[in-house]
């Protein structure tokens, strides 16, 4: 559990970092999967992610910073279908995952700011192999299985 | 019934609408509020519009002023589906004008108990 001090013009938060895995379930949970076991913590050596593709959305305002997810392209068309209620073979483009992903992205780094911030504004959600970087300290990392593949979960404060 | 669903990802409006439909909605689609008030002016008649908040060109609660701005749209309901979850944001959005609040992420069924609420569910619509 990673609990900080986060702070930005006038206001002073607690963060609790064990909450973004709540609010991953939750998210996982209602738009993706019925079971909320689909989504668990990784147990032992989070694997390095072949082909990545990264989700992400910055917050901006008294707090700066983003929320991140990563997990293989694989593994991002899979989510696409199960999102989009389509069946596992059915074929999804690279445009449906881009907007797909990017959603995800958006929902959880839009209930991880209230975590963090009363007044910022979230950007809109991008999708890439990886994000540009953002300099500034890690306040959260998620290693996660969905499904029984890695995914990743960042929240960075920008400095 | 017939609903609008605006919200700039395309994803989201696909899992809005395979929640309307099947209780009877026709259902039109912006992907901002620009464009969903373009098909207002251009004659759409809608009794929902369900309205995220953040999204570019025209954001949602733009969208709900100028809908309100409007007599010839006070019949639409209007829903915010959104992220943004903070009392202050929830606040603003129901002094602008919209109805009803639905954050991010939902199931189908929180989405129908507030189409309840808002006196919506078509008769046979409710699971």
């Amino acid at each position: 559990m990673s609990i900080v001090q986060v702070s930005g013009e006038g206001q002073r938060r607690t963060f609790d970092g064990s909450q973004v895995q709540s609010i991953a379930e939750q998210v996982f949970s209602a738009m993706i999967d019925d079971d909320p076991s689909a989504l668990v913590l990784w147990a032992g050596v989070f694997p390095a992610l072949d082909d990545p593709l990264e989700a992400w959305v910055d917050l901006t305002g008294p707090w700066t910073g983003r929320v991140a997810l990563t997990t293989e392209r694989a593994t991002a068309h899979d989510l696409s279908r199960a999102l989009l209620g389509m069946s596992p073979d059915e074929p999804v483009d690279d445009g449906d995952v881009v907007d797909a992903f990017g959603e995800v992205a958006n929902v959880v780094g839009g209930n991880v700011k209230t975590l963090l911030t009363e007044v910022g504004r979230l950007g809109l959600p991008q999708v890439a192999p990886s994000a540009p970087p953002m300099a500034g300290n890690v306040l959260h990392e998620l290693r996660m299985a969905w499904r029984g593949r890695p995914l990743n979960i960042v929240v960075t404060a920008a400095e | 019934m017939r609903a609008l669903v605006i919200d700039d990802s395309r994803t989201m409006r696909r899992i809005v609408t395979r929640i309307l439909e099947p209780l009877g909605f026709e259902v039109a689609e912006a992907a901002d509020g620009q464009q969903a008030l373009d098909l207002l002016v251009g004659g759409l008649e809608v009794d929902l519009a369900c309205v995220d908040w953040n999204m570019p060109v025209m954001d949602g609660l733009t969208f709900v002023t100028q809908v309100r701005a409007n007599r010839e749209w006070r019949g639409i309901t209007l829903m915010m589906v959104t992220t943004e979850s903070e009392q202050g944001q929830i606040v603003r959005a129901l002094a602008a004008g919209a109805h009803e609040y639905l954050v991010k992420p939902f199931t189908p069924l929180e989405f129908e108990e507030k189409l309840a609420l808002l006196g919506l569910l078509p008769v046979g619509g409710a699971r």
